[in-house]
């Protein structure tokens, strides 16, 4: 008996089918990286309170214009 | 200011390096993309045992390769023209501060009300007070006030020098002769720190930039104090 046709068309494309949605799949996972540092600044700036912070940044000593409340 | 072993930008102190800084994020991103994609396209035509006979003419995979990075440097280009034009506008300063580059210190001055000038020299590092920063601080700094659009022009006395201050998103050069000007708005208090950044001779390294963010009162005492000083 004569053995059954193999496969002998569309071997790329059953490949490509295969593996190209691995390969974009895997270069889309890069987008997990812009979006939270975005929504990190914006949740930064939310509730920044500016005066709270310089006050601290004073008492700190680190600045030179503006010395430490009380000296 | 920069950290050992830091990979990426400084944290953003204005608008604008926070623009650069997501712009420089969504164009790092699509060129890992493209990297990782061209990766795996190698490893699979490499470990294929398929040959090819039909090599010639294929119009399919020319369009796409023709089209899809075209749409990748539009999406490039839109956001980059974007900030290009963000940079310029320059909408009504509340105060203009002129920075001279000098073999081998910045000189300020602000001339809007008064004539208030002075020199800006790197503090020597036998000299730091404990917690000060080697090659990075300086005697006098540049005070502006927070929030408040700044214009800054920048020039140089003798050779090129380089205005720089990474977290505020600024470098200009400082040609002699010319007058480049530049714009910034501090979005929080702090004190930021920059270097020279055209080589100028012996002392390139040790000339740099430290400009401070204030509320309006505090700059406004210390600029009368500055006046009596001087």
């Amino acid at each position: 008996m004569s053995l059954p046709k193999p496969v002998m068309r569309g071997l790329l494309a059953k490949r490509l089918k295969f593996h190209l949605p691995i390969a974009f799949g895997v270069a889309i996972t890069t987008f997990a990286v812009t979006e939270p540092r975005k929504k990190a600044y914006a949740n930064f700036y939310k509730n920044y309170d500016a005066v709270k912070e310089f006050k601290a940044m004073r008492e700190a000593g680190i600045f030179e214009s503006v010395r430490p409340a009380g000296k | 200011m920069a950290h050992p072993s830091q990979l990426g930008f400084q944290d953003a102190a204005s608008p604008v390096m926070e623009e650069l800084l997501h712009f420089h994020d969504h164009t790092l991103m699509i060129v890992f993309l493209i990297s990782t994609l061209v990766l795996y396209i190698i490893v699979a035509m490499v470990t294929t045992k398929l040959t090819d006979k039909l090599i010639l003419d294929s119009q399919v995979i020319e369009i796409i390769w023709t089209l899809l990075p075209a749409m990748i440097l539009i999406l490039i280009a839109l956001p980059s023209l974007r900030i290009l034009y963000l940079m310029d506008e320059i909408n009504d300063p509340h105060l203009t501060i002129k920075a001279m580059g000098h073999q081998w210190y910045w000189s300020y001055e602000y001339t809007d009300y008064e004539d208030l000038g002075f020199d800006s020299y790197m503090i020597p590092t036998q000299d730091l007070a404990p917690g000060q920063f080697r090659l990075l601080e300086t005697d006098h700094r540049m005070v502006v006030p927070l929030n408040s659009p700044t214009r800054i022009l920048i020039s140089a006395d003798d050779v090129l020098h380089s205005w720089a201050v990474p977290s505020l998103g600024i470098k200009m050069d400082a040609v002699p002769g010319r007058l480049n000007q530049t714009a910034f708005i501090t979005s929080r208090p702090g004190v930021f720190f920059g270097q020279c950044s055209e080589i100028c001779g012996a002392n390139h390294s040790f000339m740099p930039i430290v400009v401070e963010a204030v509320p309006l009162e505090h700059f406004e005492n210390w600029s009368s104090m500055m006046l009596q000083d001087t």
